[in-house]
């Protein structure tokens, strides 16, 4: 089975059009235009009037585009959304499998309204209460169509009244329930909006890499990115270094050597090497050349951008 | 095999039971078990070898008063169960383990084999290993899935971190969540956790005394007294680990002697000061370090704290005479 690789998500209020128009830049795995928070109430037609555009530019360089839709407009929001370009919908504060399978249902028919592969359009749910945390199984489990679930904890801490702070963790629980209950499903658990639930307003990309880096070894997959600069940090801390690679490919070497003498338990540099040891560094090995594969599809796809003429979109603000 | 009804599984050694000099000196590492592997340390083409290796290595293995213990193949659990379980193994382990009906299923094989070869029926326990995040959201309904999982843990380990796609050694602990699920999964069912809080480890060293000592005295503080290694650098650790100090057993015969104390004034609790603390008849004149020039609350809890302290300790001692026993009979054997 093929390694599903999106280790960044850049999100992008819909109104910003110049951000649109450059997103396409920043090499994320995926770009999520967001319907949601920063579009003004009274913009929201005319944002959706040009999200097909937006969409289209957003994945120029071979992004995966989403939209994080309105949980009150999913049927609206959807219309405007789905096309060419378009990977799926997040969609917010979800609590229950029903408001899953309604999303579903609204993608199924509008999949068919556009012409569009049948399940195609896959669905994020974003988890932001309580509630959300408890149903975790039952709404990753609502839809196949679900193969990343993600925890907004700048969301769960405002529903749960929590003040976040780099000084306690709050989410010890809700983040261990959601990467077991999302891996135990077979859904990649992502790292939503502030990352471990601390302001990253002035954050260096080292500091950036050391928070995703944590993040990757509590089990989850990808983040999504509140700013462009933390997109690279984000690649990087979720594909595996070099260093490692090179320290997993003697592992599998002496692993090979011990099975052939016999045994597979063997020592090597300090630590005990057996099946399971083996098996990780195949993994390792194995989401390396699938990041170099997911890279070098992106950089393709930017020299071919780069070719194309500028697309005219108009500005919205 | 311990005279206790609690089986202790303080100190513990998986050994591939292909490997012939690990076996032939099990016997006398000093640990309450001894886990032979047939999984992860045996390769592939030697597992049919291996299991037929279990029946002969149990009197090797158990002949110092450590219990046989036999670590299977989660693939291949029917033909494992077969070859291996004989009078002398007391437990299997099953790694891996999933659901509920995997281990109904064990049961019903290990009754059989049990009922054909001879064996006190519900003798021989089932571990079952909490490896993946599957095995942690279903960890309710496979403790709960046979009377034969008396102790239960995991959660942690290279496999899981495979599982979730996480590096091991890392700094902070990367399976709080999924340890404390299985835990409580353990307690609500009756059964004794399999556990330890979280110590840093960084370097992935299996032969750490320091290390292991570290880790058991935190286990016991912490409610666990179950665990087990690879190396024999950290059995004896690791038994001291879990033992009670003698500071804590001083301290908790004083803290039982306040209680009756109290429970002849009828009241319910009392605040003593441990400086002016009567000392006369007091087994131990001053609590425990940690407790000086400090007020002690006893209570009932206190109370059911240091009772079982005391109950640990004995079963401790009776179980380490058991084995210093049977080591002490074998060599006197062999020396005939």
């Amino acid at each position: 089975m093929s390694i599903l690789v999106r280790r960044s998500n850049l999100i992008i209020p819909a109104v910003q059009q110049r951000m649109i128009r450059w997103s396409w830049k920043h090499d994320a795995d995926a770009i999520t235009i967001d319907l949601q928070d920063g579009t003004p109430a009274g913009e929201i037609q005319q944002v959706r009037k040009t999200l097909r555009q937006s969409i289209a530019l957003a994945g120029k360089a071979g992004a995966q585009v989403f939209v994080r839709v309105n949980a009150g407009y999913v049927y609206a929001d959807c219309d405007a959304a789905i096309g060419p370009g378009l990977a799926g919908i997040l969609l917010p504060g979800v609590e229950s499998a029903a408001q899953v399978i309604e999303a579903a249902g609204t993608l199924t028919e509008l999949e068919r309204k556009y012409g569009v592969s049948h399940g195609l359009l896959e669905i994020a749910p974003a988890i932001e209460t309580g509630a959300g945390i408890w149903h975790i199984r039952e709404i990753i489990t609502a839809s196949p169509r679900i193969r990343q679930v993600g925890i907004d904890e700048a969301a769960l801490a405002a529903s749960l009244g929590i003040a976040q702070s780099a000084e306690y963790d709050a989410f010890v629980y809700a983040r261990g329930r959601v990467c077991i209950e999302a891996t135990a499903a077979g859904v990649q658990p992502v790292a939503v909006a502030d990352p471990i639930g601390v302001s990253t307003g002035q954050i260096s990309h080292e500091e950036m890499v050391k928070i995703a880096t944590d993040s990757r070894n509590l089990g989850f997959k990808g983040m999504v990115c509140g700013h462009t600069s933390w997109v690279a940090a984000v690649n990087e801390a979720y594909t595996p270094a070099e260093s490692l690679v090179d320290y997993y490919t003697q592992v599998r070497e002496v692993f090979a050597q011990a099975l052939a003498a016999g045994t597979a338990a063997a020592p090597f540099a300090g630590r005990m090497i057996d099946v399971p040891v083996d098996e990780w560094a195949k993994d390792v090995i194995a989401m390396s050349a699938a990041c170099a594969a997911r890279d070098a599809e992106k950089q393709a796809a930017l020299a071919s951008a780069e070719a194309w003429p500028d697309t005219s979109v108009p500005i919205v603000r | 095999m311990a005279s206790t009804s609690r089986r202790l599984k303080r100190s513990g050694l998986t050994m591939p039971v292909v490997t012939e000099r690990f076996i032939s000196n099990a016997w006398h590492r000093g640990c309450d078990y001894i886990n032979m592997d047939l999984e992860d340390s045996v390769p592939p083409l030697l597992k049919d070898v291996a299991r037929n290796l279990v029946r002969e290595s149990i009197p090797v293995v158990n002949k110092g008063g450590a219990d046989a213990v036999c670590r299977i193949n989660h693939d291949l659990m029917e033909a494992d169960l077969n070859a291996v379980i004989w009078p002398g193994l007391v437990q299997v382990n099953y790694p891996k383990a999933e659901y509920g009906h995997e281990i109904a299923r064990m049961d019903g094989i290990i009754t059989r084999l049990e009922a054909e070869r001879g064996i006190r029926p519900g003798t021989v326990e089932i571990g079952a290993n909490i490896e993946t995040a599957v095995g942690v959201a279903n960890a309710y309904e496979i403790v709960t899935a046979s009377p034969r999982v008396r102790d239960f843990g995991g959660a942690a380990g290279y496999d899981m971190s495979r599982d979730l796609g996480v590096e091991m050694f890392v700094g902070f602990d990367q399976f709080v969540y999924g340890k404390g699920e299985v835990e409580l999964a353990a307690r609500a069912a009756g059964r004794e956790p399999h556990a330890a809080p979280f110590t840093p480890n960084i370097t992935g060293s299996v032969s750490d005394p320091d290390r292991a000592f570290a880790e058991a005295d935190a286990a016991r503080k912490c409610g666990f007294r179950i665990g087990g290694g690879l190396h024999p650098y950290v059995v004896e650790p690791q038994i001291r680990g879990f033992a009670a100090s003698d500071d804590e057993v001083s301290d908790a015969e004083w803290v039982l002697q306040e209680y009756h104390k109290l429970a002849r004034t009828g009241a319910t609790w009392v605040q003593v000061d441990v400086s002016t603390a009567d000392r006369e008849d007091s087994p131990r004149p001053m609590p425990a370090d940690s407790y000086l020039g400090r007020d002690r609350v006893i209570d009932r809890y206190e109370a059911a704290r240091a009772e079982e302290l005391l109950q640990w300790r004995n079963l401790c001692r009776e179980r380490d005479q058991d084995k210093a026993e049977a080591i002490d009979r074998v060599r006197a054997d062999e020396a005939e």
